[in-house]
Order: C-alpha cells, then sequence, then structure tokens
C-alpha cells in the first residue's frame, strides 16, 4: 500500500512538474524579431544604384556580414540570441534591386534591455572551422563565404563600383572583403528595447557611415582603399572597416 | 449431362470476361496514352524494404543536403538510376536524361548546346552533374527551379529535348514488366495506378544525389597533404585562389565565383562575355528572364570547376571550345557592364590602373591547375554508369 502510495506521489510530482513547464511561458517561443536592414545615408539600400559618396558617385552589388555573439544587454544581464548568423542583405534571385531586410526570430524573456552586443565577423572558435563542418541549415554552410587559402569566412562583403568623376562611366571598383580573427571585432549599441510578451529590434547598418572615418570618407580612389583583405598586408584595413560597423550600426 | 450443363455457364463466364475486358481495357486507355501491355497492378505482393542509402563523398566535402520528403534509399537510388538511363522517358523513346548528360563528360554531352529527340538544337549548354547534390541556390543556368527533384520534371515535356508529355510517359511505366515493381519496392505504393511524375523525378533526384566527388583528384590528394603538386600547378593554384602576392603572382580572381572544396559557391554572375549596350540587349537574359530584375539579365550560375577538363565547351552557350579560349576570355578582363562581376576586371597586376590580364606563362600555369582537378574514379565510378549495359 505504501508502495501505491508512493508511485502516486511520483507520478503527480512527474505530472505537475511537467504541467509546470508547459503551462508556464516566462519565454515564448520565439516571440522576439531581429530585423537586419541596409541603408545608405539612412535610406533603403539599392544595388547597382548611384549613391553620391564625397565627389565620387558610388555603387554597390553586394553587401552580407556574419555576426557572431547576438546578445540582448541589459541591468540585469544578458540573452545571448545566436552564435551566429548570416545575413545577406542581396541574395541572388530577387524581383528588384532593393536590399532586403533580413529577419530572425528568437526566444526571449520579458524585460527592458538597454542595448546589443554584436559580434562584427566570426569568431574565432568558429572561424577554425570551415563549411565542411556545418549541416547544411547552419549559417556556416555557405561555401561562398569561406576563403580556403586563409582558412577564414569572409566575415564582411561590401562590393561595387566607383564613377570617379561623375561622367556615369564606373572607373573603378570597391572590394571589402574582409577575413581572418584579427579583423573580427564585438562592440554594444545602446537603445530601449522592451520584451512584453513579444518584442522586436531593427538594426541598421549604414553603408556610407561604414566608410565615414573621423568625419571623412575614405578615399576610395587610393589602391590600398580598394583592395580586399584577406591577407596580412590588407588586416591593417580589414581592422580598421569592421571597426567602424560600429559606427555604422542604428537601432530603430 | 455435364457438357449440356456446362455449356450455358461457359457463354455466362466468356460473356463477363469480355464485358470485364473491355472495362478494364476502356478504363486503362483512359488513364494511359499508351497501350497496356502488364495489367498486374497489385503490387502488395511485391515486398517493401527500402535500405538507408549513404552517399559516399570525399571526408572533406560537406555534408549533403537530403530533402526530408525525398530520403535516400538504396531502391530509390536503383530506379532512379534505371530511369535516368532509360529512352523511355523522351517522345520517341530514343533519349533519356545520360544522353545529355554522359559520365565520360562528367555528366554533360561535351556539346556546344543539346539537341533533342527532334533534332531541334537547345539553346544551352548541358551543365555538369558532378556534385549537383550540393547546389542550394538554384538549378539551371537561370535558376528557374529550386530543386532536383522539381529540375528532373522539365527535361521530359521541354519540346526540345524530350518532347513527349508526362502522362505519356507514366503510362508507359504503368505498363512495363519491371517499373512498376521497382516503384513499389523504392516508394511502397500498393498499385501500378499510383505511379506518378513526382515519384518517377524523386527517384531521379537521388540517382543525381549520389554523383559526389571521389575526392581522388590530384587536388584532393595535395589537399590532404598526400602529393605535392607540380611547380606549374602550384603557381596556377596560387594564382587561381589569389594566394600568390607574397611570391610575386598576380591575382586570377578565378576563385571568388568558383570557390571553396566544391569550386563554385552555385552563385549567379555576369563574367564578361558579352559586349551590350544595356542591359536589355542580353540575347539570353540568364536569371533575369527568371527575377524578371534587369540587373540580372546575363547572368548565369557558376559552375563547379571540378572535372572542368573532361567537361568542354565551356560558358552557359558553349561558346568557348578549349580552357585555353577561357581564359583569354577572362584575360580580356570583361566590357565593363553595370552589372558584370568587378573581379572579372581585374585579372593580373595592375598597370596604371588598368588590368591587363595574365601573362601566357601566367595563364599556362592556371590551366595546368585546373586540369589536378580531374577526377577520372567519378567518371568511372561504376556504380554511376549505365544499368542497361
Amino acid at each position: 500500500m505504501k508502495n501505491y502510495a508512493l508511485l502516486l506521489l511520483l507520478f503527480a510530482a512527474f505530472s505537475f512538474s511537467t504541467c509546470k513547464d508547459e503551462s508556464d511561458p516566462v519565454t515564448a517561443k520565439d516571440n522576439f524579431t531581429l530585423t537586419f536592414r541596409a541603408t545608405y545615408d539612412g535610406e533603403q539600400l539599392e544595388k547597382y544604384k548611384n549613391y553620391t559618396f564625397g565627389d565620387k558617385v558610388i555603387l554597390f552589388d553586394k553587401f552580407n556580414t556574419f555576426l557572431s555573439d547576438i546578445t540582448l544587454v541589459g541591468a540585469s544581464g544578458e540573452v545571448k540570441l545566436a552564435d551566429i548568423e548570416w545575413v545577406n542583405f542581396t541574395p541572388d534571385l530577387t524581383p528588384n534591386d532593393k536590399s532586403v531586410e533580413v529577419s530572425f526570430k528568437y526566444s526571449v524573456p520579458d524585460g527592458n534591455y538597454t542595448g546589443i552586443k554584436l559580434g562584427y565577423g566570426v569568431k574565432s572558435d568558429l572561424n577554425a572551422k570551415n563549411p565542411s563542418d556545418f549541416p547544411s541549415d547552419h549559417p556556416l554552410y555557405v561555401e561562398s563565404e569561406y576563403w580556403s587559402g586563409w582558412k577564414s569566412y569572409i566575415f564582411t562583403k561590401v562590393q561595387g563600383e566607383v564613377d570617379l568623376n561623375g561622367d556615369n562611366v564606373t572607373e573603378t571598383n570597391l572590394f571589402y572583403h574582409c577575413g581572418s580573427d584579427p579583423v573580427y571585432q564585438v562592440a554594444t549599441t545602446n537603445g530601449a528595447i522592451a520584451v512584453a510578451g513579444t518584442g522586436a529590434l531593427v538594426v541598421e547598418f549604414d553603408l556610407k557611415k561604414l566608410f565615414t572615418f573621423d568625419g571623412q570618407l575614405l578615399d576610395l580612389t587610393v589602391t590600398t582603399n580598394q583592395t580586399t583583405s584577406h591577407d596580412a598586408s590588407n588586416i591593417a584595413l580589414g581592422q580598421k572597416v569592421m571597426s567602424n560597423f560600429k559606427n555604422a550600426t542604428v537601432l530603430k | 449431362m455435364n457438357t449440356i450443363s456446362t455449356t450455358p455457364g461457359r457463354k455466362t463466364i466468356g460473356a463477363i470476361f469480355v464485358m470485364a475486358s473491355i472495362l478494364v481495357l476502356a478504363q486503362c486507355k483512359k488513364d494511359d496514352p499508351d497501350p497496356p501491355v502488364s495489367l498486374v497492378c497489385d503490387l502488395r505482393d511485391v515486398p517493401y524494404s527500402p535500405t538507408a542509402y549513404a552517399i559516399k563523398k570525399p571526408d572533406n566535402f560537406p555534408q549533403i543536403p537530403i530533402p526530408a520528403d525525398n530520403p535516400m534509399t538504396l531502391e530509390g537510388v536503383q530506379l532512379g538510376r534505371r530511369l535516368f538511363y532509360d529512352p523511355i522517358l523522351s517522345g520517341d523513346s530514343t533519349m533519356s536524361c545520360s544522353s545529355c548528360h554522359l559520365p565520360a563528360g562528367s555528366f554533360t554531352d561535351n556539346k556546344a548546346v543539346s539537341i533533342g529527340i527532334d533534332g531541334i538544337a537547345g539553346r544551352r549548354s548541358a551543365m555538369s552533374l558532378l556534385n549537383i547534390a550540393y547546389v542550394n541556390t538554384r538549378l539551371f543556368w537561370d535558376g528557374r527551379v529550386k530543386t532536383l527533384e522539381e529540375q528532373a520534371l522539365k527535361p521530359v515535356e521541354d519540346p526540345i529535348e524530350m518532347h513527349t508529355s508526362w502522362e505519356t510517359v507514366i503510362g508507359r511505366l504503368k505498363n512495363h514488366p519491371d517499373y512498376p515493381q521497382w516503384f513499389r519496392k523504392a516508394f511502397g505504393i500498393n498499385s501500378c495506378q499510383e505511379i506518378t511524375k513526382e515519384l518517377a523525378a524523386k527517384a531521379i533526384a537521388q540517382f543525381e544525389r549520389i554523383l559526389i566527388s571521389s575526392g581522388t583528384s590530384r587536388y584532393d590528394q595535395f589537399v590532404r597533404g598526400e602529393i605535392d603538386l607540380e611547380d606549374n600547378e602550384l603557381r596556377g593554384k596560387l594564382m587561381f585562389f589569389d594566394e600568390g602576392a607574397q611570391v610575386g603572382l598576380p591575382d586570377g580572381q578565378c576563385f571568388h565565383c568558383h570557390g571553396s572544396i566544391t569550386l563554385t559557391g552555385n552563385n549567379f554572375f555576369n563574367n564578361g562575355l558579352d559586349s551590350v549596350g544595356s542591359l536589355a540587349d542580353f540575347i539570353d537574359k540568364g536569371l533575369g528572364a527568371v527575377t524578371g530584375n534587369p540587373s540580372d539579365n546575363g547572368k548565369f550560375r557558376a559552375p563547379t570547376l571540378r572535372n572542368i577538363a573532361l567537361s568542354a565547351p565551356y560558358m552557359h552557350d558553349g561558346r568557348l571550345k578549349t580552357l585555353e579560349e577561357v581564359m583569354v576570355q577572362y584575360n580580356d578582363n570583361g566590357f565593363g557592364i553595370i552589372n558584370e562581376d568587378p573581379f572579372v576586371q581585374q585579372i593580373g597586376f595592375p598597370v596604371q590602373g588598368h588590368y591587363p590580364g595574365l601573362t601566357p606563362l601566367q595563364t599556362a600555369d592556371i590551366i595546368a591547375f585546373l586540369h589536378t582537378l580531374t577526377d577520372t574514379s567519378f567518371v568511372n565510378n561504376p556504380d554511376f554508369q549505365n544499368p542497361f549495359q
């Protein structure tokens, strides 16, 4: 009889604990929407569109970036949303040249958060791997964003052309293909983020701000400012651009 | 006595048989365009116990994405292989998938453009199926379909390819002496009437997914540290992957479109083949015809360069016959069309802001490297060959 009572008690306890898990939605599943948007001078980025860049005209055809350890920060602590995401603003197969908004859903507890911390690029432990190490639905499976020669992911890819003299003919190209561990940067952007049942945040990356240093636009006519940063000679340029992501990040 | 008493019964049975036959034939005729050969349609006596199929791949290759609604089975692969090589899929039963995708050509037909059953030339070259399972963007040169299953449906009804209808093909398969039981073994159908074009496409896709590199090319052996490349091959490799700056070699810029282990990111590019006045002037608009976006005109999917020496001629329309011609094309650095990939315009060492391409020696080195990508074990793999021979 005692055994039966004990079993009944255990069963009740088990049932109660099970019910508690299901009926205690402190964190509703995927209740928080994080959207990334690409802009140029505050306007939604558009491929092949002429943008004024100082006394030159610039146009873009690619912009994508990896983000590591995406984390909401607040007075009561941090909530990590993702280890890694790949945000491609200019995918193939879109009906027009407008850049796309890229959204992710996460589970976030209710609270008032004060900002978002982003790792710009691929953090070193993940960058030590390659696409073969990941399942096909993983952000780091993308083969086109991996440099086998440097054993690194391309953290950020900004690509386009420049019309140097405003004659509607592009004279030179620009490539900011930044990668390798030394260029990885982490920064927190502050802003009020409220989650009450649900929540949402839009994060913009502005390409004009990305190329603005100390109030000055990067001189894209200088050869060393146009090249990719995948070898040792261009690490400094990669660090310069990647560290400027913080200044190019705007919360909406 | 017995004779007298049985005569009316035979007539009745005969009449019933005739009527039943007419009914069955009429029913079959309604469903199947071709006259029925076999009416053994109940397949429930055929064992259905599919065996999971693990695709062989080199260890350093990525995992192969398999759609949840088409798991790999030995029976599915075997059925797909038969369908792939069987001319039953074409209007006059003269052409199979393999007519344009032959193993010896790394599953191309080595023609500039493929010729259909009516002798009509298509407008594009047959793409290699090597490592096709890794294509997670879009298929065909212009990206008009999303999946291998969807792709497999298209050539049958293309009037300049196999030029028939799936209704006709399915009718043939239902009445074939063997296909119904093969479909049963692959997909567990209970009746030949359950054979559909979707199941046929799933089987073909399963076979195509096993067409993975063997990992025995000279390049693969080099990557694993098993062999050294010849000096010219190594120089070519360094330029191919833009790794040669520190040893005085220019960037070939190849890997931007043909990078990583499968040597393609399967993305779409205008690689500078045509000089046009405006984006609307591309004769073959490629991706642009699919998306409707003029900026995509003249863009095509970058193919894998593995086995590239076996899959001539080159480009979406087969306009370039040799690798040497390909290199001449790229050394010209494109035409500066607005949607041209900028890397096409920056091959070689810059001279006063302009890129003259690679020198003849550097070009030869790149070609030598491309030959290290040849994978004869792949093209000779017995599992990939015609099962009817």
